[in-house]
C-alpha cells in the first residue's frame, strides 16, 4: 500500500517540476525593438495613494508626449530600496532615472562613484524653486537633482482635543509642559511622534538647538570640527529633549513607536499633538480618521524656549526627495528631458491632492485647506530656515549613530552628557573619512 | 481505589487535558483571527483601544483591492512556480545526501555532512551582494529559475539535518531483506526507504515551503521585473511613503496565508506511524 | 550488501545535485564574503584592503557586537529549558490523544504559517502601553504597578522580543518533535510497559534515547536559529532600547546596509559562522551523539 502512494507522490512531484520548468520559459522580458524602455526606481510603492499616483499620473502624460517610450518603475519601500539601489550601483545597472534622496548621506557615493549624471542649472532655473531648493543638491558647484518637496518642521494640533481640555496654542515650551497633565487627566497623550525611526527626533534636537542660539550653522560647524558637539548649546538642547521625555510629553512606548502607530495615535484623536514634518498636509483628506479629526486638524510652529535667542520663525526646513538620472544610461538625455517635464506637473498635482508641500513655488487656491494654507503661510513667515538636518549632513555611519544616540537618550538610557561625547566621537571618525 | 475511582480520575484528567489543549489552542488562532479581523476593517481601525473589533462596517473592499491592485492572482502563481520546484528538488536532494551520509559507508561520509550542515550557519545577507553579481555574469538574474537556486541551497542544510536525524535510527534488516530481493538504488531509496521516513518528507518538504513562500529579502535582490514577482510582494504594494494601507495589506497577508494552510493541513496526513520495526516485506 | 553501500557512482550521484547548488550559491559568495571582511567598502564605488582591522574593531571595541551575541545566547536558554520541554511535552500529548490529534496539530502550528510580519505586529500591538492587551488586562485584575511599556523599557525589553521569538517557534518544535516521536516504534513502547515501566520511564528510558537523533538535531536547528533571528528584531525594537535587544544578524545587516560599513558588516558574519560552528560542536557533544552507522 505505501509503495504505491508513494509512486503516485512521485509521479506527482515530477509532474511539479516539468510543468513550472515548462514555464518558467516564459520568464524573460521582450520588448518590441523601435520602443525606447526608460526604467525607473522610487520609494513609492503604492501606485493608487497619492504620491504614487501622482507619478503616474506624470508618466502617462510623459508617454503621451513620447509615444515611442515606455515606462518600468522599479518600486519598494524605503530600506528594500535603498539596498536595491546600492546592489544597481554595486553591478552597474541603475535605472535611467530614479529616486534617491539625503544627499551626503545616500547620494553623494553614488557621485563620487561618477555613477550619476550631471545637470545643468539652466535647465531647471525657471522652474519655480524656492530659495535655496536647487543649492541644497549642488556639490562641487554642480547640480546632480532635483528635489522634490519643501519640508518645514512643524507641530500639528486637534483642535477640539484643545477646547475639550481647556489650553490654547501654546507659544513657548514651558506652556507645552504645562499642558501635560491635564491631558493625561482625560486619558490623552499630549504629543506623539515616531520614535522608532528616531530621525524626527533628531530633528527636533535641530529645532531646539536653533531655538538655544538662532544659529543652525553651528551644527555644520561642530562636524566640520571647528566646534564639538560636547559644546554648550548642543549638550543643553539634548537635556531639553530628554526633559520632555521624562515629563511625559510623549507617548510611553516612544523609542519603539514607529511612523505609522505614531500617526495614528494622533489620528485616532488619541494624541492631541502631533510633532513631524509638512508632508503631513493630507491628514485632512485621509479617510482612514473620523471626520471631527479631519475638521479639527491644524498646526502651530515649533515653540520658543525660555531664555533662547530663536524667534519661531527660524524654521526648520530642508528640501527632500531628488530625481537623478544614470551617468551611464543609454537615455541620458530623455531622462534629462524627463525631470524637467516632471519638474513641471509635479508642483502642481501634488497640491491639488495635498499630499506635499513641493520644492517650487505654488499658488494658494481656494480649494485648499485651511491647514495647507496654515503651512504655506508658515514658509512664508520664515525668516531663516535650517537647510538639511543634521543626521543628513554627513556620512551614513553618522547618521545611523546619530540616530542610535538620540534614541537612547530618548529612552533615557544615556545622559545629555554621555549622548554628547559618543556623538562628538562619531563626528571625529566621519571627519577623517 | 475502586475501579470507578480510577475511571472519575481518569475523565476527570482527560477533562483537564482537553480544556488545556483547546485553551492553547485558542492562543494559537488567535494570531489568526486578528488578521482576518483588521482585513475586513478599515486602516485606522488597527490603532485602536480594542485587540478584536467587530468593524463598523466590514470593509470586504480590501480583499478586492488585494486581488486586483495587490496583483494577488499573478505573484501567487510566481510563487507556486518557484516555490514548488524549490521545495521537490530541496526535499529530494536532502534525501539524498542524508542517506548518503549516514546509510552508506565511505570515507569521506562525516566531512560532506559537516560541509552541508555549514550552509546552515551562513547568514543569508552576507551573500546577498556576492550572489547578485555573480549570477548576472550566468544570467539568472530576474529569472524565477535563478531565484529557486538560493531557495534549494538555503534550506538544504535544515532538510538534511532532519532526514539525518530520522534516517540514524533504521534498522538495517529492512534495507538488507530488499537487497536481498535484488533492489537496485532507485527501488530501494523510494519504495524501501522513503515510505519508512514519510513523516521527514512532510516534516521537511512543509518546512521548505513556508520558509519559501513568505521569503522577501532574497526575492527582492534576485527578481526586478513586475511580472515575476512572488506573493511578499503584494503586501509592499500598500505601503505608502508615510501612510500605509494596513487593512489592504492583512488582506493580502491572509490570502497569501491561505493556501500555506490548505497545503498544511493536506500534507498533515503524511506524518503517520509510519514505521513498523522488524517488517519484513514479502 | 556492502558493495551497494559503498559503491562510488551511487554516492556521487546522491550527493551531486544538493552540494553544487550549494557550492554555487553558498560557497561562492562565503569565499568572497571573507574577502570584503577584510575591506573598508561601501558596497560599491572606492574598495580599500585593510586586513584584520575590522575583526580588531569588532572583538575589542564594538560593545553591540558582544551585547547581541549575548542577547542570541539567553535566547537560546530560553529556547532549550523552556520553549523546547514545552514543545516536546505537547507533542506527546498530542501523539496519545489519536481522535483530534490532527485537529490541534494543524491549529498549533498556525503562527509558524502566518507571515512574521503579522505576528510581530500582532505582539507589538497587545504589548502597546496605551491599549494594548497586556496592559489592560493587568489593570484589570488589578495589577496596575505591574503595567509598563513591555518593548520600551531597557528592563523588560529584551523579555518582551524573546517571547515573541519562543512563541512564533513553538509550531516548529512541535512539529519536529511530533514527527519524531511518530516514528517510535509501537512494539518498543509496549515492550516497556509490559516490563513495568511507568510513563515518565518510559520516556527518559526508552523513547527519547531512540529519538535521541532527532533531538539532536532539533536542538541544533534551535540554536542556528536563534543565532540567525533577524526579522522580529527589526520589525519590533530595532535593537531599542539602547542596543538592550540587538540581536546579532540585525546587527549584521544595519552595519553593512544602512552604515554602509559593507566589510564590517562582513566580517560580522564570519565571527558569527564561527561562533555558530563552535555553539554546534558543543551541541552535539552534550547530546553524546557520534554520528556512526549502526
Amino acid at each position: 500500500m505505501k509503495r504505491n502512494v508513494f509512486r503516485t507522490v512521485l509521479c506527482l512531484a515530477a509532474v511539479l517540476i516539468l510543468l513550472p520548468a515548462l514555464l518558467w520559459a516564459g520568464g524573460k522580458q521582450e520588448k518590441k525593438p523601435e520602443q525606447i524602455l526608460l526604467k525607473m526606481g522610487d520609494n513609492l510603492p503604492d501606485r493608487t495613494g497619492t504620491w504614487g499616483a501622482v507619478v503616474e499620473q506624470i508618466n502617462a502624460e510623459f508617454i503621451k508626449e513620447h509615444p515611442n517610450v515606455k515606462i518600468e518603475t522599479e518600486s519598494y519601500p524605503d530600506q528594500p530600496y535603498q539596498q536595491k539601489i546600492k546592489l544597481y550601483a554595486a553591478s552597474g545597472q541603475l535605472p535611467d532615472v530614479f529616486k534617491y534622496w539625503s544627499f551626503s548621506t545616500l547620494l553623494k557615493p553614488l557621485v563620487d562613484a561618477k555613477l550619476v549624471a550631471e545637470l545643468n542649472v539652466a535647465d531647471f532655473k525657471d522652474l519655480n524653486y524656492l530659495a535655496g531648493a536647487l543649492e541644497s543638491n549642488t556639490y562641487d558647484g554642480k547640480l546632480w537633482g532635483i528635489p522634490v518637496s519643501g519640508d518645514l518642521w512643524v507641530v500639528y494640533y486637534n483642535k477640539r482635543l484643545f477646547k475639550q481640555v481647556g489650553v490654547t496654542v501654546p507659544e513657548t515650551s514651558d506652556e507645552v509642559l504645562a499642558m501635560i497633565p491635564k491631558f493625561k487627566a482625560q486619558g490623552l497623550i499630549p504629543m506623539s511622534t515616531d520614535g522608532k525611526d528616531s530621525w524626527p527626533l533628531c530633528i527636533t534636537w535641530d529645532n531646539i538647538i536653533g531655538r538655544l542660539t538662532s544659529d543652525y550653522s553651528i551644527i555644520q560647524t561642530a562636524l566640520d570640527r571647528k566646534m564639538k558637539f560636547t559644546d554648550p548649546p548642543f549638550v543643553q538642547a539634548a537635556k531639553i529633549l530628554q526633559d520632555m521625555v521624562k515629563a511625559r510629553l510623549f507617548q510611553a512606548d516612544l523609542v519603539t513607536s514607529d511612523y505609522g502607530a505614531s500617526r495614528n495615535l494622533f489620528g485616532q484623536e488619541k494624541a492631541a499633538m502631533y510633532l513631524m514634518g509638512s508632508w503631513e498636509l493630507g491628514l485632512v483628506t485621509d479617510q482612514n480618521f473620523p471626520q471631527g479629526f479631519r475638521d479639527n486638524v491644524s498646526v502651530f510652529k515649533f515653540p520658543l524656549i525660555k531664555g533662547g535667542k530663536g524667534g519661531r520663525d527660524d524654521l526648520v526646513a530642508w528640501f527632500g526627495g531628488n530625481y537623478v538620472v544614470n551617468a551611464n544610461s543609454k537615455y541620458k538625455d530623455l531622462g534629462i528631458e524627463y525631470l524637467k517635464f516632471y519638474a513641471n506637473r509635479f508642483p502642481t498635482l501634488i497640491w491639488e491632492k495635498q499630499a506635499a508641500v513641493p520644492a517650487q513655488r505654488v499658488e494658494a487656491t481656494a480649494k485648499d485647506s485651511e491647514l495647507a494654507k496654515s503651512l504655506l503661510q508658515i514658509a512664508a513667515d520664515a525668516k531663516q530656515s535650517s537647510g538639511t538636518p543634521s543626521l543628513d549632513r554627513s556620512t551614513p555611519a553618522f547618521k545611523e549613530d546619530e540616530q542610535k544616540f538620540v534614541r537612547d537618550l530618548a529612552a533615557l538610557v544615556l545622559t545629555p552628557e554621555q549622548f554628547a561625547r559618543q556623538l562628538d566621537a562619531s563626528a571625529e571618525t566621519a571627519a577623517k573619512q | 481505589m475502586t475501579a470507578k475511582h480510577l475511571r472519575i480520575r481518569k475523565t476527570a484528567g482527560r477533562a483537564i487535558l482537553y480544556t488545556f489543549l483547546i485553551l492553547f489552542a485558542l492562543l494559537q488562532l488567535f494570531p489568526l483571527v486578528w488578521l482576518f479581523n483588521y482585513s475586513l476593517s478599515t486602516s485606522g481601525e488597527l490603532f485602536g483601544p480594542e485587540l478584536l473589533k467587530l468593524p463598523r462596517s466590514f470593509q470586504w473592499i480590501n480583499y478586492a483591492k488585494a486581488w486586483t491592485d495587490g496583483r494577488i492572482p499573478m505573484y501567487v502563481m510566481n510563487s507556486m512556480i518557484i516555490v514548488s520546484i524549490s521545495v521537490v528538488c530541496s526535499t529530494l536532494f536532502a534525501f539524498f545526501i542524508g542517506y548518503a551520509c549516514t546509510r552508506m559507508v565511505w570515507k569521506l561520509r562525516l566531512v560532506v555532512f559537516n560541509i552541508v550542515m555549514l550552509g546552515m550557519i551562513i547568514p543569508i545577507h552576507t551573500t546577498l551582494l556576492p550572489n547578485f553579481v555573480w549570477f548576472k555574469v550566468f544570467g539568472l538574474l530576474n529569472t524565477r529559475v535563478g531565484l529557486t537556486i538560493p531557495y534549494i541551497a538555503f534550506t538544504l542544510s535544515f532538510n538534511t539535518l532532519m532526514f539525518s536525524g530520522m534516517l540514524k535510527g533504521l534498522p538495517r534488516s529492512v534495507e538488507e531483506s530488499a537487497w536481498i530481493e535484488g533492489a537496485g538504488l532507485g527501488t530501494l531509496l523510494f519504495e524501501v526507504v522513503a515510505p519508512m521516513v514519510t513523516p521527514a518528507f512532510a516534516t521537511v518538504s512543509i518546512m521548505t515551503f513556508l520558509t519559501n513562500w513568505n521569503e522577501f529579502i532574497m526575492a527582492n535582490t534576485f527578481l526586478a521585473s513586475e511580472n515575476l514577482r512572488t506573493i511578499p510582494f503584494s503586501v509592499i504594494r500598500f505601503e505608502g511613503e508615510y501612510a500605509s494601507q494596513y487593512a489592504v495589506q492583512f488582506a493580502c497577508m491572509a490570502l497569501a496565508a491561505l493556501p500555506a494552510i490548505v497545503l498544511y493541513f493536506v500534507f498533515n496526513k503524511w506524518i503517520i506511524a509510519g514505521v513498523t520495526a522488524g517488517a519484513v516485506k514479502g | 550488501m556492502r558493495s551497494l553501500f559503498s559503491n562510488k557512482m551511487a554516492i556521487f550521484l546522491l550527493i551531486f545535485p544538493g552540494l553544487v547548488v550549494m557550492l554555487f550559491s553558498i560557497a561562492a559568495p562565503v569565499i568572497l564574503s571573507v574577502y570584503y571582511s577584510l575591506t573598508q567598502w561601501a558596497g560599491f564605488g572606492e574598495l580599500t584592503l585593510i586586513g584584520f582591522q575590522n575583526y580588531h574593531n569588532i572583538l575589542l571595541a564594538d560593545k553591540t557586537f558582544w551585547l547581541s551575541l549575548f542577547n542570541a545566547l539567553v535566547l537560546m536558554v530560553i529556547t532549550i529549558f523552556i520553549q523546547n520541554p514545552i514543545a516536546f511535552v505537547l507533542a506527546a500529548i498530542l501523539t496519545k490523544v489519536r481522535k483530534h490529534s490532527r485537529f490541534f496539530r494543524t491549529v498549533y502550528f498556525v503562527p509558524a504559517i502566518i507571515s512574521v510580519v503579522v505576528i510581530t505586529k500582532l505582539w507589538v500591538n497587545i504589548f502597546n502601553p496605551t491599549y494594548g492587551l497586556l496592559n489592560k488586562v493587568l489593570k484589570g485584575l488589578g495589577l496596575e504597578m505591574l503595567t509598563t511599556a513591555w518593548l520600551s523599557n531597557p528592563h523588560t525589553a529584551l523579555f518582551a522580543v524573546i517571547f515573541i521569538m519562543i512563541w512564533y517557534g513553538f509550531g516548529w518544535a512541535l512539529l519536529f518533535y511530533y514527527s519524531g516521536l511518530m516514528m517510535v516504534p509501537k512494539d518498543l513502547e509496549e515492550a516497556g510497559i509490559i516490563d513495568g515501566a511507568s510513563p515518565l520511564q518510559l520516556y527518559t528510558r526508552v523513547i527519547i534515547p531512540y529519538i535521541l537523533p532527532v533531538i539532536q538535531a532539533v536542538l541544533i536547528i534551535d540554536v542556528v536559529s536563534c543565532l540567525k533571528q533577524m526579522e522580529i528584531v527589526y520589525l519590533s525594537t530595532a535593537g531599542a532600547p539602547g542596543d538592550r535587544t540587538q540581536f546579532i544578524a540585525n546587527y549584521l545587516y544595519i552595519k553593512a546596509f544602512a552604515y554602509s560599513q559593507y566589510g564590517y558588516g562582513n566580517a560580522i558574519g564570519v565571527l558569527f559562522v564561527i561562533v555558530a560552528v563552535l555553539l554546534t560542536i558543543l551541541t552535539r557533544r552534550i547530546t553524546w551523539q557520534s554520528p556512526d552507522v549502526e
